[in-house]
């Protein structure tokens, strides 16, 4: 009786550890491919950011040092209306939007949020995986283009992604560096 | 009959090991597909970025007046990527086409990973070209 024990109990040990090794390989596997998706996801956010403002930029400004980019863009408020000889008038706005990369206002890369139902119960991070703006470089091709590249990292997996895009701006008057 | 009690709550015991560790192994297999990301999803909007860089250039180009030319006008390292650092290096080809103004200029930029064509992106604009064209209105 005690013999059928010292030989069931160790292998019995040692198929659970097995398995449960194996499990957490897998585990971790998933978790890397949903810090990938989650990455590229946030890469397409901080350059729709961009790229949908700078394109009706009247005015824009870069500047790669401070890594800070100006842009001034026309809107219309149209919760002021008044009439005026009839006819009825939208008032006109210019609207000034400075991004920058880590400041609170005006915060470039939308980062996942980290409250409770988010977090992972176990470690307690972020169940999505953290992401980190590598470098993000304004360059002026010509008068009317702005040319972005977007280096993106996901702290997680430590993967890397590189974007780079061009925006014509047609109303573009003033383009400075 | 002590004896033989207590063999068959060692067998029922066996029993339940096998079943729970069966059902582990199971579970374990059927979850043992490999998890490698698909990274096509990234690459295409890679590619689709580089598609709108090269229509900026050529929209740039057209309200200016000038000839559209085919090659790709923007920085040649925006070609290259190292995307998710499989440590294969990954190339874009940029094809352009322009027509004439009643049809859109066609892009199409070709994925290869390792030297192996993977897949394709096409992008069309219609892009029109600013002319000058100077008529007397009156005879003078």
């Amino acid at each position: 009786m005690l013999i059928e024990f010292a030989i069931a109990l160790p292998l019995l040990i040692l198929l659970m550890y097995s398995l449960a090794t194996v499990a957490i390989e897998i585990f971790k596997l998933g978790r890397f491919q949903l810090a990938d998706y989650v990455l590229e996801e946030e890469a397409r956010y901080v350059m729709e950011r961009i790229t949908q403002e700078a394109r009706v930029s009247k005015e824009i400004e870069i500047d790669n040092a401070s890594n800070k980019i100006k842009i001034v863009y026309h809107v219309v408020n149209d919760d002021v209306i008044y009439i005026e000889n009839n006819s009825a008038h939208v008032e006109d706005l210019w609207r000034t939007h400075f991004f920058k990369l880590n400041s609170s206002n005006g915060k470039l890369y939308a980062q996942r949020q980290d409250n409770a139902p988010l977090t992972s119960p176990i470690t307690g991070d972020n169940s999505f995986g953290k992401t980190k703006i590598n470098s993000l470089k304004y360059f002026k091709a010509n008068e009317k283009v702005l040319r972005i590249v977007l280096e993106m990292e996901s702290l997680e997996t430590k993967h890397k992604i590189k974007i780079a895009t061009a925006i014509f701006m047609p109303g573009c008057k003033k383009f400075e560096e | 009959m002590k004896k033989i009690f207590n063999e068959r709550g060692f067998l029922l015991l066996d029993v339940i090991f096998l079943t729970v560790i069966t059902a582990l192994a199971a579970m374990i297999l059927m979850n043992a597909a490999p998890r490698i990301r698909n990274s096509q999803s990234t690459l295409q909007m890679t590619a689709l970025y580089l598609t709108n860089e090269q229509f900026a250039y050529l929209e740039s180009r057209a309200v200016n007046g000038e000839p559209l030319p085919t090659n790709f006008l923007g920085e040649p390292e925006d070609l290259i990527t190292k995307n998710f650092e499989t440590g294969k290096e990954i190339k874009f080809l940029v094809d352009t086409q322009i027509n004439d103004s009643s049809n859109p200029c066609k892009v199409t930029i070709t994925v290869t990973i390792d030297g192996r064509d993977d897949f394709e992106v096409k992008a069309e604009r219609m892009i029109w070209l600013v002319k000058e064209e100077w008529r007397r209105l009156r005879a003078d």
